[in-house]
């Protein structure tokens, strides 16, 4: 008894550090503490932190094929080679296999981060680049305008990756982010107002910068295929405690907030990044005839059908109903012949109910759900459809009846001819012979 | 005009006193035929070609016993003898309601 207790113990431990440890890597030992509070958040929402720092030459990120950790923060934004045995490469496949990376650089980033940023889909830009914005810059910048004041209107419009309720401006300070706009897997967490650019302070400008405007990326996020998730940011600044606890005005002008909306921003999206939120999966699917309840071999056409899924989200570590009413099934042969709004029932079931086409082949049942914020939501369930069988035919369509009355009439038709031709005798009226005679 | 209708007279008398009586029997049978095919096109125009295959089958089987029809009056015509050397007026009849069995069989199948 005693032994079981303590193995179950064991057993949860095991779980629960194996879901939630997270390695940070820091440039130097002094980030821990001015990022305290960002650290202590992840510490008691169950993060389990190993803090090395990044040239460390013991780091290692899986042993024996298995992965020592499922998230991962890099706060060295100076770091040029990742020591031990990580590297770029590395961490993009800890990315490939579905681990999650949160990453703050700076106006200094070195080439491992410019590289792990090209990696996910991203560009930062020079060295020593940081965006400036010389209308919406913070009244405790020191003259260059690098520490901008970011509207929480230029944030994503997604409740899931940034939270509720941001009204108070954020903080920022670093370098700026480009991303490919075609990427539809790259998300813009937080863009720069138009009126900021990213160039090097002290420089005059010589070239067009980089990033202009709203193209300016401040945060941007990558949910890869495996729904891994990437958040880069180009200031770490925005993570630190200074950041936090600072209030904020625009220098310009502008309402005085008693502390930056950054806290609030920061806690949702390391929610978001470490998969905590906006996780969704399915969890059963059925299918089957209307007023029947096992999925049958296979459907006839026309068959009225009725197609249940049930879709689950992750809710504080527990899988709870999903709440939607925006979810699509199609019915797929090639195309879509069938495409329809699922109806919630109770319980985070919907149920869409339809006549299958009038085309015979095999289709599939698909809910392809992907949107901004929720991990990608793909079920396909195959099944055949085949045509009526010869008996199951309608007979003696009334419409039809003309067309049975003519052709019986066709037979006895010729029945009741070949009597009369057959019996007739031609009576030698005429000579036969006659060539003036039509046909 | 009255070449047309001149025409038409000779060309009616002609018909009914020079044509034997077998032939206009089967040039009866021949009009009942059109008149039946005449009918179900309408129909069908009318009310929509719903059972599809009931439409084709009625219509077929009255096209290709007009068609089966005329071949068995050009077999019958005493005129075309010398065409149908070796084939007796009787083969030519058997040959009529043989097809005619064939074609009735396929209607059957097919009308659902």
């Amino acid at each position: 008894m005693k032994l079981t207790g303590l193995a179950l113990i064991f057993a949860t431990c095991v779980i629960s550090a194996a879901a939630q440890d997270t390695l940070v890597l820091l440039d130097n030992l002094a980030i821990r503490e001015t990022h305290s509070i960002f650290f202590k958040s992840l510490q008691e929402r169950g993060y389990k932190l190993t803090y090395k720092l990044a040239d460390d030459a013991s780091l290692v990120l899986s042993k024996y094929g298995e992965y020592l950790y499922k998230n991962l923060i890099i706060f060295a934004p100076s770091v040029e080679e990742f020591g031990g045995d990580l590297s770029v490469e590395k961490i993009t496949e800890f990315i490939d296999d579905g681990g999650n990376v949160l990453v703050g650089g700076s106006s200094v980033s070195g080439d491992a981060l410019r590289e792990l940023a090209s990696e996910c889909g991203f560009e930062m830009d020079e060295e020593g680049a940081s965006v400036i914005d010389h209308l919406n810059y913070d009244v405790s910048d020191t003259g260059d305008h690098t520490t901008i004041v970011a509207s929480p209107s230029n944030l994503i419009k997604s409740k899931i990756i940034i939270g509720s309720d941001v009204t108070a401006p954020l903080l920022y300070r670093g370098t700026g982010l480009l991303a490919d706009r075609e990427n539809s897997l790259v998300l813009q967490v937080l863009t720069a107002d138009s009126t900021a650019y990213s160039y090097v302070p002290e420089n005059s400008i010589k070239e067009y910068p980089h990033a202009v405007g709203r193209g300016t990326l401040l945060i941007a996020a990558l949910q890869a295929r495996n729904n891994a998730r990437v958040v880069f940011s180009g200031s770490l600044y925005f993570f630190s405690d200074e950041a936090f606890t600072s209030g904020v005005q625009n220098a310009q002008g502008g309402k005085s907030y008693k502390q930056s909306g950054n806290q609030k921003v920061v806690e949702s999206l390391s929610k978001w990044v470490f998969g905590e939120v906006g996780r969704i999966r399915v969890a059963s699917v059925d299918h089957h005839k209307e007023g029947e309840t096992t999925p049958p071999q296979s459907y006839t056409i026309t068959d009225p059908v009725v197609y249940t899924i049930s879709i689950e989200e992750l809710d504080h570590g527990v899988w709870k109903a999903f709440q939607a009413d925006d979810v699509q099934l199609e019915f797929v042969r090639i195309d879509p012949f069938v495409r329809t709004t699922l109806k919630k029932v109770a319980n985070g079931k919907y149920v869409a109910k339809f006549k299958i086409p009038d085309v015979y082949g095999v289709y599939q049942f698909k809910v392809d759900y992907d949107r901004v914020g929720y991990t990608h939501l793909y079920s396909t369930t195959q099944v055949s459809v085949r045509p009526l069988t010869h008996t199951q035919y309608e007979r003696f369509i009334p419409s039809a009846y003309p067309y049975y009355v003519s052709s019986f009439s066709m037979m006895l038709g010729v029945f009741l001819f070949s009597f009369v031709f057959l019996h007739y005798k031609e009576e030698p009226l005429k000579s036969k012979g006659d060539d003036k005679k039509t046909q | 005009m009255t070449n047309i209708n001149v025409v038409l007279n000779k060309f009616y008398d002609e018909y009914v006193n020079n044509t034997p009586k077998k032939l206009k029997i089967i040039d009866a049978y021949l009009f009942y035929i059109l008149l039946t095919g005449i009918i179900q096109f309408v129909y069908c125009c009318l009310v929509g070609s719903f059972p599809f295959n009931s439409f084709l089958s009625g219509f077929i089987s009255t096209v290709s016993c007009f068609i089966l029809g005329v071949c068995l009056r050009l077999q019958a015509n005493p005129q075309n003898k010398s065409q149908f050397y070796g084939i007796s007026p009787e083969r030519g009849f058997a040959d009529f309601i043989l097809a005619h069995i064939i074609l009735h069989i396929v209607v059957m199948n097919f009308i659902g």
